[in-house]
């Protein structure tokens, strides 16, 4: 395969400096941000209506239990406002022209029919929206014909237990135009209290006395006559279907709590389905309401508008009602046909199904739009298409789970209380469709007994899925622990084959769910049978004795695998990559990014399963391998913000605070009386102006608090609305805009602390929004301008370890245009990549090393120095010094912007089983080199024994499993069978851990007949004797139940990985390492290759064990990292860090001991200093500091005692 | 809201006492989990410092109590608003609020997180 590294490298002139990204999930959005950040314009193309893919999904990720949607979105809202990456949600890219350097996409918008940049997300359509189910739309009518209604043929009357009993509250009134009344006497006939009175020829009369205000008289009145106006309707100069909405709130908060069993005859219901839906099906009748059920186009929206549930939709149709279901929620709950996709969504605008939406198919309703605040909609949107330029392309389309209905013992789809585990994950969810109640959607009840079943669509041969999903075992440990967490009464049971537990800390993390009783039984579920009246399941297996057990449980949760979506592999094919037969896009174990078209690069689990931070590197990788061909023209397509200069606050200018409560459409208005804070805000000191936008972060409502601010002179703003989290660096940035320093500013939450959490008392919620709007307007009277410092980038790159990971990284960072120290230990570059000799797919390590070495070595942008070491070091992020110790015994000092340390880890030897004194015991790495020398006869029929976790998962050795060495297991059985047909090979395994598609090794190595064996150190020990005169193996062999001798002419242990010796360089870069001694990245999940302090990453074994194909993705993602600081002139830093006041520091050092990142220090001037460069901006010091002599902006004494203070005044 | 619950202080603390609050919660990351290493576990020992002070000056130490909780559990902070508001309740107004007799704020409370 030709890939994409030799490729195209250099081959372009003036190639474009920009990247298309395919897929929005954790994926595209790190690709995106890696990009973006380094001077690369991104255009970001999602096929959804939003950003966040599967991860925005999950309730919490695994082994640290963070919350997945907490962790995401604030990269949602960096890639949504992020000026150089144009977002194309609802999008697809439809093809693909042009070569590597210089390619043109084009790109489908599909009709949203919502404006994206007038939207603000306020929701009010969604919930104004009153289909919710998939309707029956009548037919259009042919051409040429006019359009006429269906008459009713069968008519059925829904009762309740008694006659209706009519209610007159916020009745509209209803009366006859004498000028258009037709005299028909329709409304008279129509009317059923009476209330119209008619003779022939004369205009009928509407008696306001007797009339209860259902408007039947309005229904009856023909069209041609249109005689019957109606007042004293809210929202009714909106639309018709706006002032049914409105009425219908209105009784619904009447009748909220109330037994209300019949009907009202509020007329909302027919009035809807005749004039706002146009079809007529409902009358109002005496006993009730009477359907035309065959004409009933199902559409919902009576149910929906009626104010007490008397009608439901099964009544008023004689077919099947379907509801419209919920996506995201993965089908637990409903949604309306216009649908915002999740709560925290980016862009959080919603799409109009065409499928379902009423007004696109018949031409009817249209309430959203007639009450959509912003005009935002619009229903003749159309597709739109447009080509982009584009230098490469990153592929990261996603994944979808595995059908579950395909395993059919397992009932799911069938039984309600079989579930797969993304349904899990939003039951557990607290934003999901129980919030967060663990409940069975068969019965809501609350279950006890839950058993997860492993590898459902994974290992598995009958329904193509040969490979592993590598996540499962983790998620469903997750899934059963976080379930036990939701209630404690809660009995999870796991069944499974292998547990798969390979990644960093994961064993640690089953460990944990097994003390907090997560049962696991290693088996396999053959059926679930129903028991059909209580909805218990009951599920079958053989346990590990032979026996054949059944056990019932609540609820079963079907581990699903992962699967690559048919429609990314159409576009693969529009693409021209290469796939496997699972759909998985092919790539090349040393160029792990590439595909095999030049010029595009794929991340993520498209390109076999994956956890999220394997996948977050890969995106960082695939955004280095991008852009490096791309670097000569860095910079080239991406705009900066252009600011006016900042006003000068005089000391002593009068305050002029400028107040913004925010209606957010209905969200806040709905409870809280906005008009009266802001009447109040008006008269606290300070105030020189106070309004109530509708929508306060609109993009017109922020072009005019950029104009009010500059005719009122105002000098603080405050903004009363929603979460200072998604919304606080918009409105700082339109003071800035204004020309204001962007620290006068502060937030009150009125809408989550207020109108969302006490909608029940509006006199309460609006007390409280005046007083945390006194309490924002305190503070920004205590605000004083903070400055960002900004310092200058060195763009050199400091790599330490010239291993695989740090020759990778050095090369990649040379293609991105910066000069690299690589600094090695060892006398010669390699690392532990010399002791090694083939990859998995069978090429030697060594021609592939002797071209990387080659390739460093004669690079002019990187300078080797071996035998070399880091002995001190000091500076902070873009500006950092190191003094190196050269062979000569002379330094060396060394100034660069980032460093990257690459020290890597080794083979584990430990002195057990005769290793080191036995010829005839050896590790996995030995025997490799074995299989590279001149082939041995005696070796034709040799009796080989692998003993695997020899030293891994062993609290005495390596506590934790090495990842590795299974692979490497089956690697080495593989080639000794192809060398030596006839060896026998027996692999002693506790769990094989041949994760994702290395799976389809272990398959292949046991068909070639490599036995594997299984033992448990603890229930099924393995013996071993290893003296001069044999080896003496026995074990019990599970699968057949009996014991099993060994005598082996050589054993060969699979010893692990430990981490090289770094423990000086740790505490002189102050980066933390684990126990075991491997480096600790600044986050598990979305930081996976960034170091804890600024400027500071790490690839390869030196953050874990992993193969040479992982540790040279980690590498170009280290390297993508890097850029985005080192493609940077100058910095800034955040205006808010500590400040020492020299005057009264009495250098007791408490600051310099509370600090959690070391940060203070005694300077020459014999007082505590803070770089500012190097401050988190936390404020422990500020508050341990006994003189109280350090400041923090925006967040100092001053500024919160001032929040204190205003929080009791009036 | 606070960068971090290691940013408040003793001195803060009893502000809000002495200006009227009935009840203070303090709300950081969950332990183990702080996004500032160890910010939390600093504000545990000032709540408890204050706890004592509390105790001391007759104020009432229950009047104080450090929570906490992950930015995903929304319904187990308004259990925990409403448990602590209640307990408030049953305590009544500090005596703070009832030698100045005026003013009294029935289970005003103040959040930092």
């Amino acid at each position: 395969m030709k890939g994409n590294l030799d490729g195209f490298s250099g081959s372009t002139e003036h190639p474009t400096a920009a990247v298309l990204v395919i897929g929005g999930g954790i994926s595209g959005m790190q690709s995106a941000l890696d990009l973006a950040n380094a001077g690369i314009k991104v255009y970001l193309v999602e096929s959804s209506p939003a950003i966040g893919g599967k991860m925005a999904q999950l309730d919490k990720t695994f082994p640290t239990n963070d919350c997945s949607m907490c962790i995401v979105s604030p990269k949602l809202v960096e890639v949504g406002r992020h000026r150089n990456i144009d977002l194309f949600t609802h999008s697809e890219v439809k093809g693909l022209t042009g070569e590597p350097g210089h390619f043109t996409a084009t790109v489908v918008r599909h009709a949203r029919y919502v404006d994206i940049k007038a939207c603000t997300g306020c929701g009010l359509c969604e919930i104004v929206c009153p289909v919710t189910q998939i309707s029956h739309f009548p037919a259009l009518p042919a051409e040429g014909e006019k359009k006429t209604r269906a008459r009713a043929k069968e008519k059925s009357i829904i009762k309740g237990p008694g006659l209706p009993r009519p209610v007159t509250s916020h009745k509209w009134t209803f009366s006859v135009e004498t000028t258009a009344c037709g005299m028909c006497g329709g409304c008279h006939k129509a009317c059923l209290h009476g209330a119209v009175s008619w003779e022939k020829k004369q205009v009928a009369v509407i008696d306001q006395e007797k009339c209860t205000g259902c408007g039947a008289c309005f229904l009856a009145c023909p069209d041609k006559f249109k005689a019957i106006a109606i007042a004293d309707a809210p929202d009714l100069d909106k639309s018709l279907g706006a002032a049914v909405q409105a009425r219908s709130q209105l009784l619904k908060k009447e009748f909220a709590g109330t037994e209300q069993k019949d009907c009202i005859r509020c007329g909302l219901c027919a009035v809807t389905c005749d004039k706002v839906m146009n079809i007529g099906a409902l009358k109002m009748v005496e006993e009730g309401i009477e359907a035309g059920v065959d004409i009933c186009q199902v559409c919902g929206a009576c149910a929906s508008v009626c104010p007490v549930n008397f009608l439901s939709i099964d009544q008023v149709t004689n077919k099947t009602p379907r509801p419209l279901l919920n996506s995201f929620n993965e089908g637990l709950n409903g949604r309306k046909p216009i649908n915002i996709h999740y709560p925290q969504a980016v862009p959080r605008v919603p799409v109009i199904d065409e499928k379902s939406c009423v007004r696109l198919n018949t031409g009817a309703c249209g309430i959203c739009g007639s009450l959509c605040g912003v005009g935002a909609i619009h229903y003749d949107h159309r597709e739109e298409e447009t080509e982009i330029a584009i230098g490469s392309v990153i592929f990261s389309p996603g994944i979808e789970v595995f059908d579950a209905g395909r395993r059919g013992e397992f009932g799911y789809g069938l039984y309600k209380n079989v579930v797969t585990s993304i349904e899990f994950e939003r039951l557990l969810s607290a934003s999901g469709p129980t919030s967060g109640t663990v409940s069975r959607p068969g019965d809501s009840k609350h279950p006890k007994k839950i058993a997860w079943i492993q590898c459902v669509g994974s290992r598995d041969h009958s329904c193509d899925r040969d490979y592993c999903s590598s996540v499962c075992c983790m998620y469903a440990t997750k899934e059963a622990f976080i379930a036990r967490e939701h209630d404690a009464s809660i009995e999870p049971t796991i069944f499974y084959i292998d547990m798969r537990s390979f990644g960093k800390n994961f064993d640690n993390y089953v460990t944990r769910a097994k003390d907090h009783k997560v049962r696991f039984i290693r088996a396999m579920v053959s059926r679930i049978f129903e028991d059909p009246v209580t909805g218990d399941l009951e599920l079958r297996y053989v346990d590990g004795s032979g026996e054949r057990q059944a056990e019932t449980f609540d609820l079963v949760v079907l581990s699903v695998g992962i699967q690559v979506p048919q429609k990314a592999k159409e576009l693969a094919g529009k693409l021209e990559i290469d796939l496997d037969r699972y759909g998985f896009v092919v790539t090349d174990g040393y160029q792990p990014l590439a595909t095999s078209r030049p010029g595009i690069f794929v991340s993520g689990a498209v390109k076999g399963p994956k956890d999220i931070p394997e996948t977050v590197c890969e995106a960082s990788a695939a955004a280095e391998a991008a852009s490096a061909s791309l670097a000569a023209a860095r910079g080239s397509l991406i705009t900066a913000e252009a600011l006016p200069p900042e006003r000068q606050i005089l000391p002593g200018e009068e305050l002029r605070i400028g107040v913004f409560i925010c209606h957010c459409g209905t969200n806040i208005a709905s409870v809280v009386d906005v008009e009266k804070v802001v009447e109040y805000a008006k008269t606290l000191p300070g105030v020189a102006y106070a309004e109530h936008p509708l929508y306060t972060c609109s993009q017109d409502s922020q072009e005019r608090m950029r104009e009010i601010i500059t005719e009122h002179r105002l000098n603080r703003v405050v903004v009363s609305a929603c979460s200072p989290t998604t919304h606080e660096p918009l409105f700082m940035s339109t003071l800035r805009q204004a020309g204001l320093n962007k620290y006068f500013f502060d937030m009150a939450n009125i809408r989550d602390q207020c109108s969302w959490v006490h909608p029940d008392d509006p006199g309460l919620a609006t007390e409280k929004s005046k007083r945390l709007t006194r309490m924002a307007v305190a503070n920004a009277t205590a605000g004083e301008p903070l400055q960002e410092m900004e310092f200058t980038v060195d763009s050199k790159l400091l790599v330490v370890g010239g291993g695989l990971a740090g020759m990778t990284a050095a090369l990649e960072a040379a293609r991105q245009g910066f000069g690299v120290y690589l600094v090695e230990r060892e006398p010669q570059l390699g690392g532990q990549l010399l002791h090694l000799q083939r990859s998995n797919d069978g090429r030697r390590f060594v021609d592939f090393l002797a071209d990387l070495k080659e390739k460093v070595l004669h690079n002019d942008k990187i300078r080797v120095f071996t035998s070399s070491e880091v002995v001190e070091q000091s500076g902070f992020v873009g500006s950092f010094e190191t003094e190196i110790v050269m062979p000569t015994g002379g330094t060396r000092t060394l100034k660069h912007g980032a460093i990257l340390v690459a020290t890597g880890a080794e083979e584990y030897r430990p002195e057990i089983h005769g290793l080191g004194w036995l010829d005839t015991v050896m590790t996995q790495t030995d025997l490799e080199a074995e299989l590279e020398k001149e082939p041995k006869p005696q070796w034709q029929k040799l009796r080989v024994a692998m003993l695997q976790c020899a030293g891994s998962r062993d609290a005495e050795h390596l506590p934790y499993c090495s990842r590795i060495c299974c692979n490497q297991a089956v690697k080495n059985g593989r080639r000794m069978k192809t060398l030596y047909p006839e060896a026998r090979i027996d692999v002693l395994y506790r769990d094989m851990r041949c994760y994702g598609l290395s799976e389809l090794d272990y398959a292949a190595a046991r068909r070639e007949g490599v036995n594997f064996i299984r033992y448990d150190p603890e229930e099924n020990p393995v013996t071993i004797t290893a003296m001069e005169s044999g080896i003496d193996i026995s074990v019990i062999d599970p699968s057949i139940r009996t014991e099993v001798r060994l005598k082996p002419d050589i054993l060969v242990l699979s010893t692990g990985m430990k981490p090289r010796d770094a423990e000086e360089l740790a505490s002189m870069l102050r980066v933390p390492r684990n126990d075991a001694g491997f480096f600790i990245e600044a986050h598990a999940k979305l930081r996976p290759v960034d170091l804890p302090s600024e400027g500071l990453y790490m690839a390869g074994t030196a953050h874990g064990p992993k193969s040479s194909s992982e540790t040279i993705v980690q590498a170009q993602a280290a390297v993508a990292r890097a850029v985005t600081l080192l493609s940077r002139k100058s910095m800034k830093m955040s205006g808010v860090v500590s400040v020492v006041d020299p005057t009264n520091c009495a250098v007791c050092l408490t600051c310099v001991r509370a600090c959690p990142y070391g940060v203070p220090f005694i300077n020459d001037q014999h007082s505590a200093e803070i770089n500012p460069a190097l401050c988190q901006g936390c404020g422990i010091c500020v508050a341990e500091c006994p003189a109280k002599t350090i400041h923090l902006g925006r967040y100092d004494d001053r500024n919160i005692r001032a929040k204190i203070e205003s929080y009791s005044g009036t | 809201m606070l960068p971090c619950t290691g940013r408040i202080d003793e001195s803060l603390l009893l502000k809000a006492f002495e200006n009227g609050a009935d009840g203070v919660m303090v709300v950081g990351c969950l332990e183990g989990d702080c996004h500032y290493v160890s910010g939390n576990i600093r504000a545990r020992a000032r709540v408890k410092r204050v706890y004592e002070i509390l105790d001391k000056i007759k104020i009432g130490p229950d009047r104080i109590r450090m929570f906490n909780l992950s930015a995903g559990e929304g319904s187990k902070f308004a259990a925990y608003a409403n448990e602590f508001v209640g307990k408030i309740r049953e305590l009544g107004p500090s005596p703070i609020n009832l030698a100045r007799g005026g003013q009294v704020h029935a289970a005003s409370q103040k959040e930092t997180t």
